[in-house]
């Protein structure tokens, strides 16, 4: 054989190779082993706020007693947002239909909605179930949701770039903050997953918040926001 | 001003959008076909051929095709790939008479051009591009800039163009390439390419952050938008390689019927 094909075929041979090595956790996962987040881990855990919202069925829904026990994944969005919202949670959605029943069943995943004007509790519904019809959507005041947000140390939500409000009808963005925070079952939030977290992110996180929080869940476990 | 299609993170809508390097790239083509073909009297054939490539160019690239898949879509992607590096390829070759091509013989491009359109050569050249193209790393960085972008689309012109030239091209004339090898050449290439085919149909998760993370188009999740780029690479890829296999040996069988002919 020429050299010429020789090296065309030993190029082609490693491209083959490595395709058939490369995976999406082989690609980006830094910290394999290390039992390391990749969400950026909150340095203080603190305390979840005590709040209660409707749901998207009008009932009341009392945020620490409803998830007390469970990993809870916290989002404000809004249904008209056009890129972030939509892309959290069809990831979110992803990787949690990736799971066994037995650790999906302890999660709870729960929407609050930051455009209470247009976000009916219908809509909000209606959206959520494209993602996973068990996900909570909540619905409350704006003034109140941003005081729950602060309560979370987000930011909080704006109609972006009117002023006077937009009347009715008027399509309008609202910028917000754009992390899901994970909250252990024991009520304190302990890590944040800014826009960009991917599922093979999410696959490598969960085990291990799930696991986090079945330590702190348990009697004699450890708990509140010194427990890590 | 976007002046190629590259992924920019804004919320897709179905606004017309201009991409002016598209557009000189297509009239670069044209220019390009005139100056070469001068003194050479291209068939009305050829030149119809020559438009259909460069047409279906244009369309792989320009909006919408081209600005949906570079930064929203995987399947659409994949269908720029298999018009840039599958369909327009033959159809430019085919377009180039056979006159202006004896003409720059022995020039250093077409040289280089008859190294690397060595059978062999091609093929695993043309397979290497579509693996290193198509690989996540390679595609996130590229697709996030009009340059990254427009070099991934160059290189799968490039080499669908070395990849289709043994095949279509008469010169330079391969006596050890007869019509037969071709069509076993064509198939080869479909086996070869089974291989990302069955990395993006039967991935657990999305390869591409690029298409994973972009604003949604439409109802499809990222799983079942990569999934489709894998159907749509095999049986889009096999069925352009298994219909010019199936024009070859027409070829072939009026060759051997009718060997003055």
């Amino acid at each position: 054989m020429r050299p010429g094909r020789v090296v065309a075929a030993a190029v082609c041979g490693v491209g083959l190779a490595g395709f058939a090595c490369a995976s999406p956790d082989t690609a980006i996962d830094r910290t394999e082993g290390t039992g390391e987040l990749r969400g950026l881990a909150v340095e203080r855990p603190f305390e979840a706020p005590e709040f209660a919202l409707a749901d998207s069925r009008g009932r009341r829904f009392d945020f620490r007693r409803e998830t007390a026990g469970s990993l809870t994944l916290l989002f404000f969005g809004y249904t008209n947002c056009p890129d972030i919202c939509p892309v959290q949670m069809a990831v979110l959605g992803a990787a949690l239909d990736d799971l066994p029943y037995a650790d999906r069943r302890q999660i709870e995943v729960v929407f609050v909605t930051t455009d209470p004007a247009r976000d009916t509790p219908d809509r909000l519904r209606s959206w959520l179930d494209r993602f996973d019809a068990s996900f909570v959507g909540l619905h409350g005041e704006l003034e109140t949701v941003n005081e729950i947000q602060a309560a979370f140390r987000l930011p909080p939500a704006r109609i972006e770039g009117a002023s006077p409000p937009p009347n009715a009808g008027e399509p309008y963005l609202v910028g917000h903050a754009t992390p899901v925070v994970a909250v252990t079952g024991d009520g304190v939030a302990r890590a944040l997953y800014p826009s960009g977290v991917r599922q093979t992110d999410w696959r490598h996180d969960l085990p291990l918040l799930l696991r986090l929080n079945r330590s702190v869940s348990k009697p004699g476990g450890e708990t509140g926001p010194s427990g890590g | 001003m976007q002046w190629w299609c590259a992924a920019q993170g804004i919320p897709w809508d179905w606004s017309w959008r201009p991409y002016p390097g598209v557009w000189l790239f297509v009239a670069c083509l044209c220019f390009a076909y005139r100056a070469f073909t001068r003194g050479a009297a291209p068939s009305r054939l050829e030149v119809v051929r020559f438009a259909g490539g460069v047409l279906i160019l244009w369309v792989a690239l320009d909006w919408p095709v081209g600005a949906l898949g570079s930064g929203y879509l995987a399947s659409v992607h994949m269908v720029q790939f298999l018009l840039i590096a599958l369909l327009a390829p033959p159809l430019v070759i085919a377009g180039l008479p056979r006159a202006a091509l004896e003409r720059v013989r022995g020039g250093r491009a077409i040289s280089l051009l008859g190294l690397l359109a060595r059978p062999l050569i091609a093929l695993l050249f043309f397979n290497a591009i579509v693996i290193a193209t198509h690989w996540p790393e390679v595609v996130d960085s590229l697709m996030a800039s009009q340059a990254g972008s427009l070099a991934l689309d160059m290189a799968w012109l490039c080499g669908g163009l070395i990849f289709w030239w043994p095949v279509v091209s008469p010169v330079p004339h391969r006596p050890r390439f007869p019509l037969g090898v071709r069509i076993c050449y064509l198939i080869a290439n479909t086996v070869l390419m089974t291989l990302p085919y069955v990395f993006l149909t039967f991935a657990e998760l999305p390869f591409y952050a690029t298409y994973e993370l972009a604003p949604p188009v439409g109802t499809l999740s990222a799983g079942e938008d990569q999934r489709l780029a894998g159907l749509i690479m095999r049986i889009g890829g096999g069925t352009i390689l298994w219909t010019a296999a199936g024009v070859v040996f027409w070829f072939w069988y009026r060759s051997e019927k009718d060997p003055a002919g």
